[in-house]
């Protein structure tokens, strides 16, 4: 019954935010922001990210290695709004051999695409992400209190930048920064912190350095890569919350025409954050480009 | 279960269908960003997808700021994700801005810009 309310909250929400026209992906003037693969990327699009695959060791003592498959469906209510559904299949090996499976809570976000500025190549956009409690496997950690987590998207490009600094043009920083609100304070004696969530990326777009800065003659191949650094961060605020976690993830996008294809290493920060070095891969279709007459176009 | 029918839904929708995508330049003559010795007689930019030139525009501007007169945008016959400007002037030496605001068989709109330069 909780759950339906919050749905129905969700919904209303939605309702409430939608507005009227903008552009497909996120674009802002010359800019394309790719879809990256651990934080979120500040644009509304029609989109399907299927799968993302993670496999990290965890932070437990001795760590465990977990595996995650995910899958996101993006899509456009209207050109600057729209609502993504969210949900994870985890797999937990321990190292005396025990193994644990199950999905992961479902994830619904709204966001609004609230500004674009293509001189600027700039994006904000905000929203609200409902993580809903006892929908998922206890044996994996999927929370019986619900989350909400309103969030600030950014992404700015640096087409901007003087003559001199040509050669910087080509970069992009996008990030987010969010903070988790749990339903309930407390499961039981267990205490539910809220947590700032906050990530960051540095990209160096090689289509951008070929179609706006300058043509080196490279093969198309590369001319579709977009090396980057994701970073991201949990930290528990009050209510018996730990250490700040986190990874850092060097990796490359390859953008094609209707899909791209992303791999990030895994870096965690700390011990808590994990050990050694995990993986990161992820395919993700453009909706809009596939489908543009149908699925692909926003509802209203 | 749940995952198996998510990925038969996406590849199902994939192969479903024509598709096309949003324009992005990928190569252009003059190069972008490049310098030629020499004034060019047309503007050729090949693009990810097919325009419709009715509904698309390439200007040419100098670094003062003037536009530079050209023809009528066409497509290549011979492959038609490249578009055809023909210029109806000689080019000094100097900086130019091409811009491009183009629309692809999908409707989907793009626009961009590049500079190119002539001189020694």
């Amino acid at each position: 019954m909780r759950n339906l309310i919050l749905l129905a909250s969700t919904a209303v929400a939605i309702a409430v935010l939608a507005t009227d026209p903008a552009a497909a992906h996120a674009i802002a003037g010359n800019r394309f922001f790719p879809a990256t693969l651990v934080t979120d990327d500040p644009g509304v699009a029609d989109e399907l990210s299927l799968p993302t695959i993670s496999s990290f060791k965890t932070g437990d003592d001795p760590s465990a290695r977990e595996l995650d498959i995910a899958g996101e469906y993006s899509k456009r209510l209207t050109s600057k709004f729209g609502v993504s559904f969210g949900e994870s299949w985890t797999q937990v090996k321990s190292p005396d051999g025990g193994k644990v499976q199950g999905f992961q809570n479902l994830e619904i976000t709204a966001k609004y695409q609230a500004l674009t500025s293509a001189a600027h190549e700039a994006i904000v956009a905000f929203g609200l992400s409902t993580e809903f409690g006892d929908t998922g496997a206890d044996q994996v950690g999927a929370e019986r209190h619900s989350t909400f987590t309103p969030t600030i998207y950014f992404g700015k490009g640096a087409g901007d930048f003087p003559e001199s600094l040509a050669w910087a043009r080509p970069f992009a920083v996008t990030g987010v920064v969010g903070y988790a609100i749990p339903s309930r304070s407390h499961d039981g004696l267990s205490g539910n912190a809220k947590v700032l969530r906050s990530g960051l990326v540095l990209e160096y777009s090689l289509p951008y350095l070929a179609s706006h800065v300058k043509d080196y003659g490279f093969a198309d191949f590369v001319n579709q890569l977009t090396p980057l650094v994701e970073a991201s961060f949990q930290s528990p605020v009050g209510n018996g919350g730990g250490k700040t976690t986190g990874t850092v993830n060097p990796g490359v996008i390859w953008s094609a025409r209707h899909y791209q294809v992303g791999a990030e290493a895994t870096l965690p920060i700390n011990r808590d954050s994990g050990r050694g070095v995990g993986f990161v891969v992820q395919l993700h279709f453009f909706l809009d480009d596939l489908f543009p007459r149908s699925i692909g176009k926003p509802i209203w | 279960m749940r995952i198996s029918f998510m990925l038969a839904a996406a590849i199902a929708a994939i192969f479903a269908g024509h598709a096309e995508a949003h324009a992005r330049l990928l190569h252009a003559s003059p190069k972008v960003g490049a310098t030629v010795t020499w004034s060019p007689t047309e503007l050729r930019l090949w693009f990810s997808e097919t325009i419709q030139p009715s509904l698309s525009r390439i200007t040419l501007v100098s670094g003062d700021g003037r536009p530079v007169r050209t023809g009528r945008l066409a497509l290549d016959p011979k492959d038609k994700r490249v578009v055809v400007l023909p210029l109806l002037s000689a080019l000094a030496t100097g900086t130019y801005r091409v811009s491009w605001e183009t629309t692809s068989e999908d409707t989907h709109n793009t626009d961009g810009d590049f500079v190119f330069k002539v001189g020694p």
